[in-house]
């Protein structure tokens, strides 16, 4: 028979171990050895007590935790107001897909589709480009950005009409890319 | 409250008040999952019964992690601050001793490293009581060995030390420390082993 595993020379010392493996101990000098070793360390280990504080020590200690319950609550409400999640939430979803526009768009090709484009068919290029402005605005909680007082009512609108025509054209035209690219 | 029709005058109604608890009874008679529910309504006259019942159990688990009262009571009030912090995400599932625990256990892992320094009580109740019973040189015996294995406590890998911690010191069963540890009971038991066969090992190599 094979000798105890660790579980069991655990179960052993506790004097909870199975009766057929109980069997090999009784006739296991090397397991019982073992058990009676892992016991002796055992018997030490508790003979070392935690010393008791003065009785002082637990009202103090009590109005301690009260204290810094307090603390951590008044740092939990005085963190300025834009480090707060419902602001950081939209306005890193935010900067992802900026930065994630900055970073796939190839500009050379793109320079040369835009030029296209405007040429072949202005008045498509830009009714599909709304759209494509629409589908991607779709896709941030816009709600939850004013909400949080990130964006103001009316401050998208306000801001895309204040775009001159080749501000606009450069948006569409970095919107489409994004789109094609996409797409493709 | 029936206190408070009884009591017309209102400092002593203040102060009736503030130890009741929404059942009508003093705060330190409900049971630990009534606190908890008060408590995590926001009542922290329910939290501080909370505290004053445990405190002694989870700053005597620090102390054992750390081995000096500074400290041990320093880790004791930051696992009591997330406790309060987290009530709200206690289910019930576990004895409240046992959640507290794990806090515990869990901000004394966080913060001890496998080599934290040792430092010893200057003395203790414990001391004296050696020298009134078994006079001094035995005491002293006794007290270098007890030094001997804080040391070799403080040498255990984090999670053999905390499971030799709340079995041995704590007497919680291997289902409970699996609970705290977040890991089974078999692990438990082989931390268990180690933990101890460790122990002997850095025992037997002191001179």
């Amino acid at each position: 028979m094979t000798h105890l595993t660790p579980d069991e020379l655990i179960d052993a010392m506790e004097g909870v171990l199975a009766a057929d493996r109980q069997a090999h101990l009784a006739t296991c000098e090397e397991c019982r050895r073992q058990v009676e070793e892992l016991a002796s360390v055992l018997h030490d280990a508790k003979r070392v007590s935690v010393p008791e504080p003065s009785p002082l020590f637990w009202p103090h200690f009590s109005e301690r935790v009260r204290v810094a319950i307090d603390q951590d609550a008044a740092a939990g409400t005085n963190w300025p107001a834009w480090l707060r999640w419902q602001v950081l939430l939209p306005l890193g979803a935010m900067a992802m897909l900026i930065l994630g526009l900055m970073m796939t768009i190839p500009i050379d090709n793109d320079v040369r589709d835009a030029g296209q484009l405007t040429e072949s068919a202005p008045h498509q290029a830009e009714s599909e480009s709304w759209g494509a402005v629409a589908d991607l605005v779709g896709q941030l909680d816009v709600e939850t950005a004013s909400a949080a007082g990130v964006i103001e009512p009316g401050v998208a609108e306000l801001a895309v009409l204040e775009l001159t025509a080749e501000e606009q054209q450069e948006l569409t035209r970095l919107l489409q890319a994004e789109l094609t690219r996409a797409k493709s | 409250m029936a206190h408070e029709s009884a009591l017309n005058l209102p400092w002593m109604v203040a102060t009736v008040t503030s130890f009741d608890s929404a059942e009508g009874k003093p705060w330190s008679e409900l049971d630990d999952s009534a606190l908890v529910a008060e408590a995590a309504a926001g009542r922290r006259e329910a939290f501080d019964v909370i505290v004053e019942r445990h405190r002694r159990a989870v700053y005597q688990v620090c102390y054992r992690f750390v081995h000096n009262h500074e400290d041990a009571s320093d880790l004791a009030q930051d696992a009591f601050v997330r406790a309060w912090r987290g009530l709200r995400n206690f289910r019930g599932q576990s004895a409240l001793s046992t959640w507290l625990y794990r806090i515990a256990v869990n901000v004394c892992l966080n913060r001890v490293t496998a080599k934290t320094p040792l430092t010893e009580p200057i003395e203790s109740t414990e001391h004296f009581e050696d020298v009134r019973i078994e006079g001094a040189q035995r005491a002293m015996i006794r007290e270098e060995r007890a030094v001997a294995v804080r040391k070799a406590i403080a040498h255990l890998p984090k999670k053999q030390r905390a499971t030799l911690i709340l079995r041995t010191y704590h007497d919680m069963s291997h289902q409970q420390i699996a609970d705290v540890l977040g890991s089974s009971v078999g692990a438990v038991k082989a931390n268990f082993f180690h933990a101890l066969a460790n122990l002997k090992k850095i025992l037997g190599s002191e001179p």
